[in-house]
């Protein structure tokens, strides 16, 4: 428990100074299908975008940037049964964001927009993103047996930089140990990456899962290789050295911040 | 009458499609049936008898494909692949560069310091910093070792005498090894060390060795540079 509170806290600092993420593209607009068994065909002002659109696939919409999806419809594939009427959709003209059709808790198709966290992570840590789109209660979410989120319902998220390693996650109903309604699976959360993870399908139905993207190139590098700490020359050095430690100690005041510095 | 105002949009938009000609080509649905639809249209609102014989025509398979088809663009499946989530590569154990008298020496990985510097071992080991490429993949693989630790010589001693053409042999926790050579040697002042090339993810692979040199700060107990050997894979 302390541990993840040092790990927020990291993470808060983190962001609160981390400048605007370099070299990402100015958009990015991503579509995931989060509907389990369920093809469909989309729409735009009654007109096929792209069809037999299934489970776990992505679109990229960047392209489309500021524009306005008109009318935009989710049909169960080959029919005219409208599975998600959007309406109008005005897409951001920048930034990075996620389009998910998923269920609602209370299992109806619908459409989630989330933007993505692209500020810079620290050197040696991975962002984690996690997104409740299923029809499923608030749940907690345990990294490695702790509770890393909780009480996480549809449609939040919850996230943290942490770090680099591969983490065992399960999802379980807030509060609860059991039943572990998703996983455990093994997550890799690497250096400079957000990983986000979608929890997808109906808890009803039995078809809870994730789905995964990934945004790259949010790291840093260390900010410096300090390979030696003693000079190359001679024999001079321990002895040498060991003799003005206790020169220094000997000096009133001076003798601590000294000391301190040849750690 | 707004009916009609979307019909004619609709013609428009078709029409703009169908004059840039070039677009249908990644259209999986067929380039030629988007100009059809602006017949089926019209007839169909006068038409809700179900009996007549006038309303087959249009409910079979024709279908307007819209202009924004050629811009989406499908990347894949977001689905959990756990392969993607397991990481038992190889990994470093041991380094040799016999120009330098370095022979199997440790190879350990490494993290950073909360200081944001890259974390590294004592004088008798290397370290590798975990968060890179494992030698010989794609990116930079950086492996740093002392040059003097708390007055003994460190592995990479003498790191500054290596020259391009130059032997480094990796050999990897599974037993199996892999050799390369190094193909240029710098010397940079700290302050402009180039850490976006030294800690590169995404180039080909280049296994980067870095000591420190240049005059040391006695009371800082750093040196003012570091020495950098860049080694790119040979082909077995």
């Amino acid at each position: 428990m302390k541990r993840l509170i040092a790990v927020f806290a990291a993470a808060l600092m983190i962001l609160a100074i981390a400048a605007p993420a370099m070299g990402q593209a100015a958009v990015r607009i991503h579509l995931i299908h989060g509907i389990p068994d369920t093809a469909v065909d989309v729409y735009v002002d009654d007109a096929v975008v792209f069809e037999n659109f299934n489970f776990g696939d992505t679109q990229d919409l960047s392209s489309l940037a500021g524009e306005t999806l008109v009318n935009l419809q989710v049909k169960l594939a080959g029919t005219d049964t409208v599975a998600i009427d959007a309406g109008d959709v005005a897409l951001p003209a920048s930034g990075n964001y996620s389009i998910i059709a998923n269920l609602d808790a209370a299992g109806t198709p619908t459409l989630t927009v989330f933007e993505n966290d692209t500020s810079a992570i620290a050197a040696g840590e991975g962002r984690l993103q996690v997104r409740h789109t299923a029809a499923a209660p608030a749940v907690d979410v345990k990294a490695d047996g702790a509770v890393a989120f909780s009480n996480l319902s549809n449609p939040n998220e919850a996230k943290a930089d942490l770090p680099a390693a591969t983490y065992s996650v399960e999802v379980v109903p807030t509060g609860a140990d059991e039943p572990v309604v998703i996983g455990p699976a093994d997550i890799a959360v690497n250096d400079g990456d957000s990983l986000i993870v979608y929890a997808v399908g109906s808890l009803e139905a039995g078809s809870l899962t994730v789905l995964t993207e990934t945004i790259t190139g949010l790291g840093q590098t260390p900010t410096e290789v300090p390979s030696g700490n003693s000079p190359v020359e001679s024999g001079f050095p321990m002895a040498a050295m060991a003799g003005m430690a206790i020169i220094a100690s000997l000096a009133a005041g001076g003798g601590l911040a000294l000391a301190r510095r040849s750690n | 009458m707004k009916r009609t105002t979307a019909a004619l949009a609709l013609v428009t938009a078709l029409f703009a499609a169908a004059c840039s000609s070039a677009e249908p080509a990644s259209n999986p649905t067929g380039p030629g049936s988007a100009a059809m639809t602006i017949t089926t249209t019209a007839p169909a609102t006068a038409a809700p008898d179900t009996t007549s014989t006038v309303v087959a025509p249009p409910a079979t398979t024709q279908e307007s494909v819209s202009p924004l088809a050629a811009r989406v663009t499908p990347i894949g499946s977001a689905a959990y692949d756990p392969a993607e989530h397991r990481n038992d590569a190889p990994v470093p154990t041991s380094i040799s560069i016999d120009e330098i008298n370095v022979a199997s020496a440790p190879v350990v990985d490494v993290g950073v310091e909360d200081n944001g510097d890259m974390e590294l071992p004592g004088a008798e080991a290397v370290g590798w910093y975990r968060y890179n490429a494992i030698p010989g993949e794609p990116g930079s693989s950086v492996l740093s070792a002392h040059i003097s630790y708390n007055g003994s010589n460190g592995v990479f001693r003498y790191l500054s005498d290596v020259e391009p053409g130059d032997v480094v042999s990796v050999g990897y926790d599974d037993g199996s090894a892999a050799t390369f050579e190094v193909v240029e040697v710098a010397q940079y002042d700290k302050q402009e060390l180039p850490l976006d090339r030294i800690f590169d993810k995404d180039g080909g692979p280049v296994l980067t060795l870095i000591t420190c040199g240049g005059d040391f700060n006695s009371s800082l107990r750093s040196y003012e540079d570091n020495f950098v050997a860049y080694a790119v894979p040979i082909d077995a």
